[in-house]
């Protein structure tokens, strides 16, 4: 894992130091709101519905042990024992106050973390695919160059007042695990010719009120000249984006209104003045910060487990064997995803506890690293075949062995309007509904991989656009009303769900989504053909007949 | 009809301004406002805004039945009560988060 350097330490030490005084000022009615409300986003703190809600950063996915411990030390300290982990790899408090916020961050800046570009608009904390490093099908590990641009990205002067927010993920390797086209660029590892990982560059995707799949603008950028690209595409971005209509700041509304190619035209010129300059990478520098994500000393061992076995003598651990793993580059090795989705549970959130749990298991058992995924789960990515059940049996015992990873109860959900502030609708309790319904393993099994996602309002925080089924409240005549959608996916081969009809109250939408399910079992080819799958083969008409008859 | 919300500075707690001037939690005990009371009610939000300490401040239409004031905005009603789910209490304010015009 990378480590702060000289400068990297005191860059955060003086921004506590710096927001620890503003929030004084503050309080000491030296400043107004008006005044310490940019300063306050600048630092990750948002004022929500019910209190303060503290944004903090996990670049790129990646956490020690010892920065989990951290997070659960606040969560009991200074919050309500527990977080919330988001779909932008990060992790939510929702209950600090004004006061305690410089010491959160002094504990924060103590295990190398901040809350710095988690909100405003400046290029935000990049994300990665979760399996980075371990991923059997794996071209390169994205965490080093992620770190450059985070670097790169810290603090820009001449990017941290862009027109709108601005997003970049990454994938390492040919299946996109971390969104990568609804971006506002995305970065996919891609092999030239000579065998040399270069960058594959998408730029313009988004979802929010105005869902956009990115363009690709470059099929290859060479590690070297990356930077020299990105700070290209920004500057472009930045000259030429909106500033006058928020909700036509982002860049997928500026490629998509000037058109891709006049905008790749933009940017190759703007590359041609500033490429071989200070922002071409030594290679040295890439080895540098790639020695910080060196792989773990694997034991060479060929353990396997038998699934099918297990699954006769414990279907609960068979599940979530089935489940919960993914292919690792290392045999006798696989990665863990923890689910945060306990059936009738709120999505993403963990207690203080079983951050304590997770961080000891990924210290005894994944070299003391672990990732927070977008779908809002943790993973341990180095888990050694022989050693699966000692740590299912502690998950289990820490109430995280649920084996639901990518069935239909493990939901993408944003906090709604039971928290968020710009919220028009409540999201977790038609999670839990939704989860409730279908909690039974056999049920879930049968259906397969299904990717639910929800949103509490068109900002789209919870992805409802690539939800295989989306869901999306509104409030429609003091109403709680949900729009569902369908067809969406948010991988390679990525696509924008549509709406079929009109929306449904909360109590209707669990048997809205039931039956849609049954439509699918009942018309496809076989029990593996995924429902996405089954619904581009088929077409809208069965599901929308199922959600509103045929009248 | 309509009340005064914000959020206390210090907590972020949800509060109503009260018939006393105070800045209270509970949604029971607010001003209500009626239509021609429009000069009063912004007088008390001048007043607050010298104040510094409440955030977020807005004017809610509400309606009163059965001698209770309820929120028109579902909005409104979850801010009074805490979260659904998971149900949490609401955020409270310190003893020195007490704010009055």
């Amino acid at each position: 894992m990378y480590r702060y350097d000289e400068f990297d330490a005191a860059f955060v030490r003086e921004r506590t130091a710096q927001f620890s005084d503003q929030v004084n000022r503050r309080l000491a009615g030296e400043i107004n709101e008006d005044q310490f409300r940019p300063l306050r986003l600048m630092n990750g703190l948002y004022l929500q519905l019910h209190a303060y809600m503290l944004r903090i950063a996990v670049p790129y996915g990646t956490l020690a042990s010892r920065q989990l411990r951290m997070l659960a030390h606040i969560a009991r300290k200074y919050d309500r024992g527990y977080g919330h982990f988001t779909t932008r790899q990060n992790i939510q408090f929702n209950w600090p106050k004004l006061r305690d916020i410089p010491e959160i961050l002094a504990d924060l800046a103590s295990v190398e973390m901040h809350a710095i570009q988690t909100s405003g608009n400046c290029i935000r904390n990049i994300t990665t695919d979760q399996f980075a490093g371990a991923a059997a099908d794996e071209i390169v590990d994205p965490r080093p160059v992620a770190e450059i641009l985070r670097q790169w990205s810290s603090l820009h002067p001449e990017f941290s007042y862009l027109p709108r927010k601005f997003k970049i993920a990454m994938s390492g390797g040919p299946h996109d695990r971390a969104a990568i086209r609804f971006h506002d660029i995305g970065l996919q590892a891609k092999v030239d010719d000579r065998g040399i990982v270069g960058w594959e560059v998408w730029v313009g995707g988004g979802l929010g009120r105005t869902p956009m799949i990115a363009k690709r603008i470059n099929e290859y950028v060479p590690n070297e000249h990356l930077l020299a690209y990105l700070e290209s595409i920004l500057r472009v971005y930045n000259r030429y984006g909106r500033r006058d209509n928020k909700y036509k700041a982002r860049i997928k509304i500026l490629v998509h209104e000037t058109g891709i190619d006049k905008i790749r035209d933009e940017v190759a010129e703007e590359f041609r003045a500033i490429a071989n300059g200070v922002l071409t990478l030594p290679q040295a520098e890439v080895d540098r910060i790639g020695a910080y994500f060196a792989a773990p000393e694997f034991e060479r061992v060929n353990a396997t487990v038998d699934v099918a076995k297990e699954r006769i003598a414990e279907p609960a651990y068979g599940e979530w064997l089935d489940r919960n793993l993914h292919p690792h580059r290392q045999p006798g090795y696989a990665s863990v995803t923890i689910s945060l989705k306990p059936i009738g549970g709120a999505p993403g959130d963990a207690t203080a506890e079983q951050m304590e749990a997770v961080a000891d298991l990924a210290e005894r058992y994944s070299f003391d690293e672990l990732r927070v995924t977008h779908e809002q789960n943790l993973v341990l990515p180095h888990v050694r075949v022989s050693d699966l059940r000692e740590v299912y049996d502690a998950l289990v015992e820490a109430r995280l062995a649920t084996g639901n990873a990518g069935l239909i109860t493990d939901m993408i959900t944003c906090p709604g309007m039971d928290f968020c502030a710009l919220a028009t609708a409540r999201s977790i309790p038609i999670a839990q509904e939704i989860s409730r319904k279908f909690s039974a393993p056999e049920r879930q099994k049968e259906i397969g991989d299904l990717k639910i996602k929800i949103s509490g309002c068109i900002n789209a925080c919870g992805h409802h656009h690539v939800g295989h089924i989306g869901i999306l409240g509104l409030e429609k005549k003091g109403v709680e009303n949900y729009q569902i959608t369908i067809g969406g996916n948010a991988t390679e081969d990525a696509s924008v769900g549509d709406t079929l009809g009109h929306g449904f109250a909360a109590e209707e939408v669990p048997d809205a989504i039931e039956r849609l399910i049954d439509t699918y079992i009942a018309r496809r080819e076989t029990p593996d053909e995924p429902f996405i799958a089954a619904f581009k083969r088929l077409g809208e008409a069965p599901f929308k007949e199922a959600l509103y008859g045929n009248g | 009809m309509e009340i005064l919300t914000g959020n206390e500075l210090m907590s972020g707690a949800t509060v109503y301004l009260d018939r006393d001037g105070n800045w209270v939690e509970d949604l029971q005990r607010a001003r209500v406002f009626l239509k021609e009371e429009t000069e009063v009610r912004d007088a008390a939000i001048a007043a607050t805004k010298k104040t510094l300490r409440i955030n977020s401040l807005e004017i809610e239409a509400v309606t009163l039945r059965d001698g209770l004031i309820l929120p028109d905005r579902i909005r409104e009603r979850i801010r009074a009560d805490g979260p659904t789910a998971p149900r949490f209490d609401r955020q409270h304010l310190d003893r020195d988060g007490h704010v009055s015009i």
